[in-house]
């Protein structure tokens, strides 16, 4: 069977059909619910299988407070689906009570036109790196700064007082690939998309050597549990 | 002077809910299954790394050029 989405609650109403035209159904397990299709294998990833699993998602989330879409082409077994809910409860409860009743925005960071702004960030750990001593100590340092690197995004430091009001979590991706520098995912109470943009365009013009570009509302994709073993 | 966009800038310009956004969801993020099955995924993974996420799906790229 194809997975679509894990729930917190079973919904009332009807949950329609999937990617292949295959009625909906749900597996619970471990007060969790996972809404699938019968199929035995998942669809040749294609833009129409996409945009149709995640349409399938959206139309979960509106009849479902708690939903944490899986990822594309997930197939299984129901009693090997049912034995990794039952393993992975603690963790799925968790993730489910995070994104109860929020949806996500997306705030992808570009290069601009302008000079970038200096990444006060990445300097002050370049300073430690140079006076540290020790061959162990530059490598802790370099690894420090490449980590902070990954999870902060120094340029949005003067758009955080408009959002931090809206947002409820964050996970970021930095981009290695110019234009692109970062992605960061922000969780929202659902209703707030108009209000989380309109925080953006007001906070842009603040924001130096970047462009911004917001998407959104989603379902949470990007604050599901990270793949458990 | 202002560097002109590069194609990859000028499709993500668009206000429309973008591919970049939909294989960033769909396809990179979201709960994988222990036991899953994803027959077929493992070119578009690697596609998708290779552009660096950048999503050049070709009916995105080809839509522009017409």
């Amino acid at each position: 069977m194809y997975v679509y989405a894990i729930l917190g609650d079973a919904p009332t109403a009807p949950l329609g059909h999937g990617l292949a035209g295959e009625p909906l159904t749900l597996l619970r397990a471990a007060d969790l619910v996972a809404a699938v299709g019968a199929m035995d294998e998942p669809p040749a990833a294609s833009r129409e299988a996409v945009l149709g699993h995640d349409a399938v998602v959206r139309r979960l989330s509106d009849v479902s407070a708690a939903i944490l879409p899986t990822r594309f082409g997930m197939v299984d077994d129901a009693s090997a689906l049912t034995e990794w809910l039952r393993a992975a409860a603690d963790v799925l409860g968790d993730a489910l009570r995070l994104v109860a009743g929020r949806e996500q925005m997306t705030l992808h960071v570009f290069d601009g036109d302008e000079p970038p702004a200096v990444d006060a960030v990445e300097r002050t750990d370049d300073a430690g790196a140079e006076s540290a001593s020790g061959p162990g100590t530059r490598y802790l340092a370099l690894r420090r700064r490449q980590r902070r690197r990954e999870e902060s995004v120094p340029e949005l430091a003067p758009l955080r007082g408009r959002l931090d009001a809206l947002v409820v979590a964050e996970r970021t991706e930095r981009r290695a690939t110019p234009p692109f520098r970062a992605t960061v995912y922000h969780l929202i109470e659902r209703g707030r998309s108009a209000d989380y943009r309109a925080a953006v365009d007001a906070g842009h013009a603040l924001v130096r050597g970047v462009r911004l570009r917001v998407s959104g509302p989603w379902a949470p994709y990007a604050f599901a549990p990270e793949p458990l073993s | 002077m202002s560097r002109p966009p590069a194609v990859s800038e000028a499709i993500l310009d668009e206000n429309d809910t973008s591919l970049l956004d939909l294989v960033d969801n769909v396809l990179t993020k979201g709960v994988v299954i222990d036991g899953e099955i994803m027959l077929g995924l493992a070119g578009v993974d690697l596609v998708y790394l290779r552009l660096s996420a950048i999503l050049c799906a070709a009916d995105r790229i080809t839509k522009h050029l017409r």
